[in-house]
């Protein structure tokens, strides 16, 4: 998926392939920020920027979180491996990307495995 | 020891609606908590104040008219509210206004990532400093109640020596040079121009001591 034009920036496309979770898989790095929170660090396997994506397992909403949404997803110390969707979170321009969405469209997902503890 | 990245099966559409979904909560997530500690820091306050006015109405505002315990125990609770008040509120401004921390260029991360660890510890700051004012008014009350009925101190009594002996217990008359004591024995008059020592006391000795 790319521009004929190397100058000219991808076009915002949601659009997912095989090849973007095994280059994703291969490339990011992940560190433990703080217990329930991991950061993906990598380059998006769609439009090659370089972008970090939060994996969090809870998120404050209001006076009550909203733990049980995100702890499906999330990972923490211990827990089995799990299946994390993830999408392109870059700031780079990509015509035709709605005002309320950010990346160049690309999604994939991943398996995490914590590490045996 | 390391987390492992694999390859999942293809994402869906629902995949990438959970996670725009996900991006859209943790963007505005610093935000609610900021929002809710205001609230919360601002209506906590108000709690306070009133409490504070309403110890004001009425009953007994000095903790010296005590009997001596419940002094010490309405200061040793006046002392825990204080210390909660202060960390109560503390926290509950750092909720809502963060911490002036400097962080090194090299530990950066992206918006999204920092907001959250900020919005986690801010939320548990949250929660703390409203158990703690809480925990301040609830302190505040019991100190105001204990004032309000507890016992209060005895009153001062006289110890007058004469001749015959002394003489120990709380005025009731003193009239054309006569004082009349309440005793434990009861009620006894003596004539103060026969009187070697009159020493006030804040409780008569006990007998045989």
């Amino acid at each position: 998926m790319t521009s004929d034009n190397p100058d000219e920036p991808l076009p915002y496309t949601e659009i997912t392939d095989e090849t973007y979770a095994k280059n994703a898989a291969r490339d990011f790095t992940v560190t433990e920020l703080a217990y329930g929170t991991l950061a993906l660090r990598g380059p998006c396997p769609r439009c090659r920027a370089f972008i970090e994506i939060p994996v969090v397992s809870s998120i404050f909403r209001s006076s009550r979180s909203i733990g049980s949404w995100a702890r499906s997803r999330a990972p923490k110390s211990g827990e089995a491996a799990h299946k994390e969707p993830m999408m392109c979170t870059c700031g780079d321009d990509h015509p035709g990307r709605p005002e309320d969405r950010s990346g160049c469209g690309a999604y994939w997902a991943l398996v995490i495995t914590p590490p045996a503890r | 020891m390391t987390y492992q990245l694999g390859a999942a099966d293809l994402a869906t559409e629902a995949d990438l609606r959970a996670v725009q979904e996900r991006e859209r909560l943790l963007t505005a997530e610093l935000p609610r908590v900021r929002e809710a500690a205001t609230a919360w820091r601002n209506g906590l306050g108000g709690l306070l104040a009133a409490l504070v006015g309403f110890s004001l109405i009425k009953g007994r505002s000095d903790i010296s008219q005590l009997a001596g315990s419940w002094a010490v125990w309405v200061g040793i609770l006046l002392l825990a509210a204080l210390v909660a008040g202060a960390a109560g509120a503390l926290l509950l401004i750092r909720a809502a206004n963060g911490r002036p921390a400097v962080v090194p260029a090299s530990e950066l991360l992206s918006r999204n990532t920092a907001d959250h660890i900020e919005a986690v510890t801010a939320a548990g700051a949250l929660r703390r400093g409203i158990a703690l004012t809480l925990g301040c008014a609830a302190l505040l009350v019991a100190a105001v109640g204990a004032t309000w009925y507890g016992p209060g101190r005895d009153k001062p009594v006289l110890q007058v020596t004469v001749p015959g002996g002394t003489v120990c217990g709380s005025v009731v008359a003193l009239a054309n040079g006569n004082l009349t004591l309440d005793t434990t024995a009861g009620q006894v008059t003596t004539k103060l121009a026969e009187a070697s020592a009159v020493q006030p006391l804040t409780s008569c000795p006990q007998a045989g001591t």
